[in-house]
């Protein structure tokens, strides 16, 4: 991928490089100013052809924070504004790839990854184009200055602007080149690093505590490397701009001539070189937020181009009105809610099977006739299926082959926000938004009361809980409020789903990082809850199927056998 | 926060060999950077009065390609501290949560966290910051003093104006906190919102309200953008300002050194010497300033961590030669929770078969984890030997079969077989097309539960522990292979001690001892 594509120089990033020009000039100027200005005094004139210079010393060293200041506010601004627009793209774009398209496991942590890429991409149109533009700018500006005085000096600095420009397709080759291996060993690192804080207990009950300290430092022994090749690269680059800095300025002083400049002009020409050097030598950590965008860019690229795995149908298809005006009801009012729950939609599976990839099935033709009312529990070893049957019946994957009927017609017919309103999924990681307790729930059914708020609360079992709140309802939880037991994140998925008041209830491992008691007392809970709607579940736990009106097990393929 | 913990050398030892050499690079750099502008500043007098250059000349040279080398070492040094501090500070906040019971461990998501993104801030703080800190600290000092040495009058021009810049910032700081902060909340709040909504997606999209959140998603970004802007135009200010303040003392030191040499009381060398070296004091200082912004995250994630390492725990005491566990008087409380689950409970066993059961909830599976030393009692002691024990979700990690199967025992493969035979997995492990090095994913994709539950039970046959504790073997198997694991765990009962809890009645009639764990949490010995 070429740099153009990643990053694209607008009006505003164009401007902050002028500004940032203004100011990297004004810090060379000063030096060479200054180096004039004591040589000059140094002839002891009269104080009077001083003043020139002690004027334009103080202008540059004003001038400088002042158009940094400039320069850091127009870019900043730019950049903010660019990824407001850009934010609001991306998240259009992943609602239709949502949650089929995520992967199928820790999809929060990919959408964490997208927050982060996309800000890297920002950035680096702040960080790379300001940055080259106000460098070339104050660079070629010294070196015509400098040609303008003695020709020779100007050749020098020039020179000296070639090896840093040298330098940044070096910097920017060293680090696309470890890029994507460090930061594949840094995830490793973090990956270790949860597992291990997380399973400790588990660890220690089987003595495992030295085996897993041995993977934490493979981990970091492999992190190590890969970052000793980086900044062997990163010092090379640092070194030669330094050893460019110092052939320049012995150069310059050996060209320059004072009896042709006059003394005070040669003092100032030894010291350009210097000033040049100093003031542009942060351009090539440019490369480095260059490289990095680049490989943000490929993974949010390869994220965001993939096709939805459910289409809506063509709008001529959207036959059946009836279902229209059944969800509609549902949301306008309790009474046809609760006239709907008895009459759920009749959900079948015929010989459906299903892909995530659009590959190899990890769902096998399976057969499942889902009553109005009929609670089913699923099991089967992992990778059998179970996930998948249930992202089909949520309509987040359509299937590959058989049919998946709601009332007698076939799903991808339906419209799909019509055939999604019917279902309510609780999984083992409900997210708690960082909001009140009551607008948590209240996103299941934005018309709903404090009432009806507190009684999905109460039949998920956190009706004590919601009463112990000092500012119950309206107490924030979330990143900076409460936080939750993982019990009581689970409960709230499932008073979610209450609230929700959809016919259908799909129940995935919902207890699964749960300690046994907790998770046996939430169950019961969850299935007290949900009683009279049509369930499915999938769990491990056995005393919780028992509970069930019928098991679909999934079969036992043979371990390893499926990818 | 402090800039600088030197608990970190206490806690992390391996830190302290690329913190020192980090330290003494800096060290040398700053020496070299004053050595620089003494070499400068005779090239340009050598220059100005058409003296030798080749002295001058070489000396400058000389010393850039010193720092040039240093400037290599540096950023090889940086990235050495960045990883070895940060790795010093995981293993030991791992090794730590390795070793205590469950009530010392922060809960897991808290715990996760930390170990995985908390400690990683720290690279870019131990890479980065240190090293600014170091600059801060030495360069200053070194240019201050040469400046004592050639130019005395310029040196009291920067000492009085050096402590101005940490005094600007702390009173810009103070005048501006109110208002900081109130923006702080709104704007993390407002940046926050954007992951809140992304990892919520899901959730949003399951009950049709992603769309909807696209345009707020713009609104608040907007609201987002001028809460920024408003926080950073002060931000800026004060760093303008500062710089400013730095510009206007060196101006000082010129005009001072330029009236003076006009008057014919100092040298021109030293007139050069006063202007290069007076930069040098005030710039390291105003980079620590900018750096600790961006390396703030690591410095919490360091006080997060020896804030972990620092509560000292008690050692449960567990004599390693105990062959049997002894409970007395045991309460237990989960923390958070308001009711004891186990009240004043009594146990005692030796080698041989001892079963716990009684009804969901009692705290059975509580009770091994005590006698696994995993958990701490509220009240009362337990004294029980070394243990291993078999969970009713037990951890197979991600990677070889054979690896997820001799986990913590370091068995090898004929012992490994031999293990497998005895809980029935020999045929089906034996039928994989890679045997023993067939991959398992995240808690054994592609086993059943019941494979998993036997292939824990295996992995515990292997283990040397006199004690052998046991939760629910059997609850995912069919009757013949429950059957199989019973005879194995009466086989294992002959010289080990081995507790189980069970629902099933066949295992209870075979045990040694018969313990019943009542609803209340007490106990009724059988």
């Amino acid at each position: 991928m070429n740099a153009t594509t990643v990053v694209r120089p607008t009006r505003a990033t164009v401007a902050g490089g002028l500004l940032g020009g203004a100011a990297t000039s004004a810090g060379i100027a000063l030096t060479a100013t200054s180096g004039w200005l004591v040589v000059r005094a140094g002839e002891r004139p009269v104080i009077l052809t001083l003043l020139t210079a002690i004027v334009a010393v103080r202008a540059f060293g004003t001038a400088r924070p002042f158009f940094r200041y400039l320069e850091r506010l127009v870019s900043h601004d730019a950049a903010l504004a660019d990824l407001a627009e850009r934010r609001s793209a991306v998240y259009a774009a992943l609602v239709p790839l949502t949650p089929a398209r995520l992967g199928r496991r820790s999809r929060s942590a990919v959408l964490t990854g997208v927050v982060d890429d996309l800000t890297d991409v920002v950035e680096a149109q702040v960080r790379v184009t300001v940055p080259l533009v106000s460098s070339t700018l104050a660079g070629l500006g010294a070196a015509v200055l400098a040609a303008w005085f003695a020709p020779a000096v100007g050749v020098v600095v020039s020179g000296l602007l070639v090896v840093l420009a040298a330098g940044c397709p070096l910097a920017w080759w060293v680090e696309s080149r470890s890029r994507d291996e460090l930061l594949a060993a840094r995830a490793e690192t973090a990956r270790v690093g949860d597992l291990v804080a997380r399973q400790a207990g588990e660890l220690r009950a089987i003595g495992a505590e030295e085996t897993a300290l041995g993977w934490l430092d493979d981990a970091h022994a492999t992190w190590r490397a890969a970052v000793r090749r980086q900044s062997r690269g990163r010092a090379l680059v640092a070194a030669l701009v330094l050893l460019g800095t110092a052939a320049a300025t012995v150069t310059a002083a050996l060209v320059v001539d004072p009896a042709v400049t006059g003394a005070p002009v040669a003092a100032l020409l030894v010291l350009v070189p210097v000033a040049v050097g100093e003031a542009l030598a942060p351009l090539v950590d440019t490369m480095r937020a260059l490289a990095r965008a680049q490989g943000s860019r490929a993974r949010l690229d390869a994220l965001l181009d993939q096709q939805p795995a459910v289409h809506d149908p063509e709008p001529s298809a959207h036959h059946p009105e009836h279902r229209y005006t059944c969800s509609a009801n549902r949301a306008t009012g309790t009474d046809a809610g609760a006239a709907r729950l008895q009459h759920g939609p009749a959900v079948r599976l015929e010989g459906a099977s299903a892909s995530w990839t659009g590959g190899p099935e990890q769902l096998a033709p399976t057969d499942l006739d889902l009553g109005s009312g009929r609670q089913v529990a699923v099991v089967g070893p992992n990778g059998s299926g179970k996930s998948t049957l249930l992202a089909v019946l949520a309509r987040h994957l359509d299937v590959a082959r058989g049919r998946h009927t709601v009332d007698g017609t076939d799903v991808r017919d339906l419209p799909l926000a019509t055939t999604r309103a019917d279902v309510a999924v609780v999984d083992d990681e409900p997210h708690v938004f960082a909001s009140t307790l009551g607008e948590n729930l209240r996103l299941a059914r934005p018309g709903a009361t404090d009432d009806d708020i507190r009684r999905a609360l109460a039949l998920a079992g956190l009706g004590a809980w919601t009463d112990a709140l000092p500012d119950g309802l309206d107490t924030r939880l979330g990143s900076g409020g409460r936080g939750l037991s993982g019990g009581e994140r689970t409960r709230l998925g499932v008073a979610r789903a209450v609230l929700a008041d959809r016919p259908v209830i799909l129940l995935d491992e919902p207890t699964a990082h749960l300690d046994h008691p907790t998770a046996a007392a939430v169950m019961d809970d969850v299935l007290d809850a949900t009683r009279g709607r049509t369930v499915v579940l999938v769990s491990h736990r056995p005393e919780a199927t028992d509970r069930l009106d019928a098991v679909l097990d999934l079969g036992a393929p043979s371990p390893g056998t499926h990818q | 926060m402090r800039p600088f913990d030197p608990r970190v050398l206490t806690v992390a030892p391996q830190a302290r060999r690329p913190v020192a050499v980090l330290a003494a690079v800096g060290v040398l750099q700053g020496a070299a950077t004053v050595a620089t502008a003494f070499a400068l500043a005779a090239l340009v007098v050598a220059v100005v009065d058409d003296g030798g250059l080749t002295g001058p000349a070489a000396w400058l040279a000389g010393l850039l390609a010193v720092r040039g080398g240093l400037g290599w070492a540096a950023e090889r040094v940086a990235a050495w501290a960045g990883v070895e501090v940060t790795a010093a500070l995981r293993s030991a906040l791992l090794r730590r949560w390795l070793a205590v019971p469950a009530e010392e461990r922060p809960d897991p998501d808290r715990g996760a966290t930390l170990a995985a993104q908390g400690v990683s801030a720290v690279e870019p703080y131990a890479a980065r910051f240190l090293p600014a800190l170091v600059a801060g600290a030495v360069v200053p000092v070194l240019a201050v003093g040469a400046l004592l040495w050639v130019d005395p009058l310029s040196s009291l021009v920067v000492v009085l104006t050096l402590p101005l810049l940490p005094l600007f910032a702390a009173l810009i700081g103070a005048t501006t906190r109110d208002e900081t902060e109130r923006r702080w909340h709104a704007l993390s709040s407002l940046a926050g919102h954007f992951v809140d909504v992304m990892r919520g997606l899901p959730t949003l999209v399951g009950y049709g309200r992603a769309e909807r959140q696209v345009e707020v998603v713009a609104e608040v970004s907007r609201r987002h953008r001028m809460a920024t802007m408003r926080t950073l135009r002060l931000a800026f200010m004060s760093s303008a300002a500062l710089e400013l303040l730095a510009s206007i003392s060196v101006a000082v030191v010129a005009v001072t050194v330029g009236l003076r040499l006009t008057h014919g009381t100092v040298g021109l060398e030293t007139g050069l010497l006063a202007i290069l070296l007076a930069p040098e004091a005030y710039w390291p200082i105003r980079r620590v300033g900018a750096e600790f912004h961006s390396a703030a995250d690591g410095a919490e994630a360091v006080a997060a961590v020896l804030d972990e390492l620092a509560t000292d725990s008690p050692r449960a005491s567990t004599p390693a030669e105990d062959v049997g566990v002894r409970m007395s008087g045991v309460t237990y409380t989960y923390p958070g929770s308001a009711s004891p689950v186990l009240v004043d409970l009594d146990l005692e066993a030796g080698p041989g078969l001892t079963v716990l059961t009684g009804p969901s909830g009692a705290g059975k599976s509580t009770v091994l984890e005590l006698l696994a030393g995993l958990r701490t009692p509220t009240r009362g002691t337990v004294a029980a030997g070394r243990s291993h024990l078999v969970s009713q979700r037990p951890f197979l990690p991600a990677g070889s079969l054979r690896d997820a199967a001799r986990l913590g025992t370091g068995a090898t493969d004929d012992a490994l077989w031999e293990a497998l035979r005895r809980v029935g997995l020999d045929g089906v492990v034996a039928g994989l097309p890679r045997v023993l090095d067939t991959p398992l994913g995240d808690d054994g994709i592609g086993l059943s539960a019941g494979q998993r539950a036997r292939m824990a039970i295996a992995r515990a046959t292997l283990s040397t522990a006199p004690v052998l504790l046991v939760d629910e073997p059997t609850a995912h198997l069919d009757d013949a292979a429950s059957e199989l694991v019973h005879d194995l765990l009466g086989e294992l009962a002959e010289r080990r001690t081995v507790v189980v809890v069970t629902h099933r009645p066949g295992l209870a009639h075979r045990a040694d001892r018969h313990v019943v764990v009542k609803a209340t949490g007490t106990a009724v010995h059988g």
